[in-house]
């Protein structure tokens, strides 16, 4: 444990040994390297032909059958099945708002970081493989999925190392990473979502099309969900560092009732999808996240 | 607005709080880091507008609860009149105006309209003020200020109105609301009010409004009307009484027009009676029309000479004062003519120049039912002739006359006589001059100095016509209607050029411009020149159908013109009157209530008595006598003015710049509050309290309006 305290700040050896019986379990069928494990069908290229599916945007122009599109006009991807083990994709957006600190002991970014670390930890230790993406105004990282404990250093550094700045766009970054994405896996996706809620509902979406398993943490400090301000405030954008002068009191109402619907509009919305949407409260403690995580990963296997 | 203390509305400046608070005072911001600003950016939008709104509104709010305070304690009045707009301090001059003409003789709901105005003048009145003065005054015809200056001395104002009769004489709201502005209208230290109490008859205030623009009235002036007597009651009025007949002889019939007027919207009855010296002698039942006029006709015969007093009356109604008319009338027995003719010559025929005047005044030649009877006598007979038995004498183409009887003549004339002078071929221009104008100094007889002849009445080459008719003389005015003949198609072929007195009148001239007849007043008496004869020798009039006429027109005209104009005069009215002199210093006159009081006469040298008396303010019939009482001399009655009768109200709003009191018997406020209402204003720093109060609530809600709720 205390090795792996070591390794970075962001791996709680308490919270570790707390979810230590816990695994990674995907919803129905996930790609996984470590057999009986993750028993998944999963749609490849070396094996026996699965489905025809139509293309969507992102899909490589090489696994397009150009047979079947010169009899129907359509772009149709072959698949196949392909026994592989758990490619995990820890989307982490390192935007400004992340760095903000509310009244708890961590900014929203080392909320998500230790939450992200802690799942790679937990992947890593179960033989799938974890890789990370940051991203802001667009992509700022990527390291591919790997497997082995070794690379959770690399992932933990990484971590460590990228400072929450510069403006959001998810909807760019997403489209970004869905292309340079090979293999169908788990994307978990940690973000403020300050972007347009459209656009992000409708990556994720496409994301989800091509067979990805998505788990959205939407990390949001207690301040942006009560709003405890009374007073006549500069509110200071982290991102593009503008102002605004306003009654806090006033504005409480009006800010609350839109953030409850902007909390609503991505759980509906994707929900349809499939795509799991988790709240993370950083002053909730990080445990009681990923338990909620779990609970809700074991439940949906079960089915 | 006036305020009772107004140093509290330095107060005022207190406005500037709140709009220094809007306008300049923020809060110091705390500035803070939040993640990102879109979602606050997206509220802000939405809430700016409101908020911007609600601000202004807490502002507003509280300039306005500020403003009330200020105004509470300044303890504020308001109204609508010119005086509370003035300084609660400033003493008050007021005039207050009784309407006490016949009209509000009437009942309301059982109570004299006048004795309610009465009161409400008493009212008005009681709430002078120490240092306030007022006079009072009377709206009636003609109306007056009881006292031409204002007083502070109240008692002896409330007095004065305690002692105002009911008039009947008919209402002149400029004759009393006129002097009172002028009174006003220096005093610009005061508050100034004018109070008219009246029943607001159309009839009366029509007229007024009429011709007085009141608008342009001084605005610093109140015009307060306060209406007395509610609506309008059915009311019918005889509104006329006169004889039909131009002389009224004893123990003929002569039709008496009674003219009734129904001023009601419904179709009304009565008995109409007819009386002659108190004494009933005809009823008559009469229908009339919803608001219209009718006249009714009802024989009479005299019995008395001299002056009679005739009455009519309906059934009374709510207003009894025109319910009565009174008439006098003078009875004559049938008046005697004396044609003076010229002496026959010796062996000759009888002259018979006389013929188309005694024919015209006695057509039928009766002895009896004539109104004129007429004698003819000669030059020599006429000596002996008693010329004060007869209401006219006629010379007739006479040569000379004897001295005694032109002495006798000027007497007769000067004393009350009536002299026609017809020329004609005898008549010696000189002879005529100097006798019966000259030589007679004042006491002259004829009305124009004599010239000579014009035309020729032989050859009759011209005949001229008379033209320029006084239409407006009783001898012409006759013929003034259509259809009733015109004297200037007689041709006169010859007549006698003169040239009247200063004081005569031309009743008419020849077609080329010189006088035909001339008339003038002498004395008690009356002179005519008629410068033609009286026969057919110098023109056919005699023949023409309006000979007759004029003679009659002529005669009545002169022997009536000494007779008080009846059926004229209105209560209040002066009347003046000319007498024979025989009881000369002082006279009587009884009044319709049998009480008499003396009139002053004046009397001139030619022995005439001139009367002039005001004390006409009864209605009834009013007899001059002589100084013991024995005898009348002459009569007259007095009536209320028709148009009193009407009894319909303005409508209020017809009347610029007044403002109205009205007041209900036991609703609302009494009439000394309003009065005070309307000279200090309402008070209405109560109503501001409770405003503040009320705004006070409403500032506390809506400041503590849940736009956000407070962190728990």
């Amino acid at each position: 444990m205390e090795k792996t305290r070591r390794l970075s700040r962001f791996l709680d050896p308490k919270l570790l040994a707390a979810l230590s019986s816990m695994e990674i379990r995907a919803r129905t069928v996930v790609e996984g390297m470590v057999e009986g494990l993750h028993k998944s069908p999963f749609k490849g290229f070396n094996v026996e032909f699965s489905e025809y599916r139509q293309y969507v945007p992102g899909d490589p122009l090489k696994d397009i059958d150009w047979k079947v599109y010169a009899r129907t006009d359509k772009f149709y991807i072959k698949e196949h099945e392909e026994e592989t083990n758990l490619s995990g994709y820890l989307v982490m957006d390192t935007s400004g708002s992340m760095s903000y600190k509310g009244q708890g002991s961590m900014s929203k970014i080392d909320y998500a970081s230790t939450l992200a670390a802690s799942l790679a930890y937990l992947m890593l230790k179960q033989q799938d493989s974890v890789g990370l993406v940051t991203f802001a105004n667009g992509l700022r990282k990527m390291i591919r999925p790997r497997t082995g404990m070794a690379h959770l250093k690399a992932v933990c550094n990484e971590l460590e190392a990228t400072a929450a700045s510069e403006t959001t766009n998810i909807g760019a970054s997403l489209d970004l990473v869905g292309q340079s994405m090979k293999k169908r896996g788990i994307f978990i996706l940690f973000s403020d979502l300050m972007d347009n809620a459209e656009v992000i509902i409708q990556k994720l979406r496409q994301l989800r099309t091509r067979r990805h398993e998505i788990v959205l943490f939407h990390v949001l400090d207690r301040d942006e969900i009560s709003f405890p301000f009374d007073d006549t405030t500069i509110f200071h954008d982290l991102e593009d560092e503008s102002e605004i002068v306003t009654d806090a009191f006033q504005l409480r109402s009006e800010y609350l009732q839109r953030v409850r619907q902007l909390m609503n509009t991505f759980k509906s919305a994707l929900r349809k999808s499939g795509i799991d949407y988790l709240i993370a409260d950083t002053s909730m403690p990080l445990e009681a996240n990923l338990r909620s995580f779990f609970s809700r990963r074991q439940a949906v296997s079960a089915r | 607005m006036t305020f009772a203390s107004p140093w509290f509305l330095l107060g005022l400046l207190g406005i500037a709080v709140p709009i220094y608070l809007h306008l300049y005072y923020r809060k110091t911001p705390v500035r803070k880091d939040f993640p990102s600003l879109r979602l606050i950016k997206l509220s802000v939008e939405f809430v700016a507008r409101r908020r911007k709104m609600r601000n202004l509104l807490l502002m507003a709010l509280r300039i306005i609860t500020i403003i009330l305070v200020v105004m509470a304690l300044s303890k504020p009045f308001i109204g609508q009149s010119a005086s509370a707009r003035n300084s609660s301090d400033t003493p008050a001059a007021i005039v207050v105006l009784l309407d006490n003409s016949m009209s509000m003789g009437c009942t309301h709901q059982g109570i004299s309209v006048f004795n309610t105005a009465r009161g409400r003048a008493l009212e008005i009145l009681d709430q002078m003020q120490p240092g306030d003065r007022a006079t009072v005054g009377l709206i009636n015809d003609p109306g007056r200020l009881i006292f031409p200056q204002l007083t502070w001395d109240k008692d002896t104002l409330k007095k004065s109105i305690s002692n105002v009769p009911l008039s009947m004489a008919g209402t002149s709201m400029a004759s009393s609301i006129l002097p009172g502005l002028k009174l006003l209208a220096p005093l610009k230290a005061y508050r100034r009010a004018i109070y008219v109490i009246t029943d607001m008859t159309e009839s009366s205030w029509q007229p007024f409004i009429d011709k007085y623009d009141l608008a342009k009235v001084e605005p610093g002036i109140d015009l307060i009307m306060v209406p007395v007597g509610g609506s309008a009651p059915d009311n019918m009025a005889i509104t006329g009484l006169e004889t039909e007949a131009p002389i009224i002889m004893t123990g003929r019939q002569i039709p008496v027009k009674i003219t009734i007027a129904n001023h009601s919207p419904r179709i009304r009855r009565s008995r109409v009676s007819v009386s002659i010296n108190g004494e009933r002698k005809i009823e008559e039942e009469i229908e009339v029309e919803a608001n219209s006029v009718k006249d009714a006709r009802i024989m009479a015969t005299f019995a008395k000479t001299g002056m009679n007093h005739v009455s009519a009356a309906i059934q009374s109604d709510a207003m009894p004062f025109d319910d009565q008319r009174h008439l006098a009338v003078r009875v004559f027995e049938p008046c005697r003519v004396l044609l003076i003719k010229p002496d026959s010559m010796p062996g000759q025929p009888e002259n018979r120049e006389d013929t188309f005047v005694r024919f015209a005044l006695n057509p039928l030649n009766r002895s009896k039912d004539n109104n004129f009877a007429v004698e003819t006598r000669s030059t020599a007979e006429a000596k002996t002739a008693e010329l004060k038995n007869f209401a006219a004498v006629c010379l007739i183409n006479q040569r000379h006359l004897d001295a005694e009887l032109i002495k006798r003549l000027s007497e007769y004339l000067m004393g009350g006589g009536n002299l026609i002078t017809f020329m004609g071929n005898r008549v010696e221009p000189d002879w005529y001059n100097k006798h019966l104008i000259d030589d007679l100094g004042g006491s002259y007889l004829l009305p124009a100095r004599i010239y000579k002849r014009v035309g020729n009445a032989v050859s009759r080459a011209v005949g001229y016509q008379m033209t320029d008719l006084d239409a407006g003389h009783p001898a012409f005015s006759i013929f003034a209607r259509d259809g009733a003949g015109d004297p200037g198609r007689a041709q006169i072929f010859e007549f006698f050029q003169v040239r009247p007195n200063p004081t005569a009148l031309l009743l008419a001239r020849m077609s080329h411009g010189l006088p035909g007849i001339v008339e003038e007043k002498r004395g008690r008496g009356r002179s005519m020149l008629i410068t033609f004869s009286a026969d057919t020798s110098w023109t056919n009039w005699p023949v023409r159908p309006t000979w007759l006429p004029f003679l009659h027109q002529s005669l009545i005209a002169m022997i009536t013109a000494n007779e008080l104009a009846i059926g004229t005069i209105r209560p209040g009215m002066p009347v003046s009157a000319t007498i024979t002199g025989e009881d000369a210093r002082e006279l009587m006159l009884k009044m319709p209530d049998n009480n008499r009081s003396k009139i002053s006469v004046q009397t001139s040298a030619q022995g005439l008595v001139h009367l002039n008396t005001r004390d006409t303010e009864q209605t009834g019939y009013y007899e001059i006598l002589t100084e013991g009482g024995n005898r009348v001399l002459s009569a007259f009655a007095v009536n209320p003015p028709a148009e009193e009768s009407r009894l319909e109200r303005i409508n209020l709003r017809r009347i610029p710049r007044f403002i109205p009191l009205t007041h209900e018997a036991g609703r609302g406020q009494s009439v000394k509050e309003k009065v005070s209402l309307l000279r200090d204003g309402y008070d209405v720093s109560g109503a501001a309290m409770l405003a503040l109060l009320l705004l006070a609530v409403i500032e506390s809600w809506f400041a503590n309006l849940p736009s956000a709720r407070r962190v728990e």
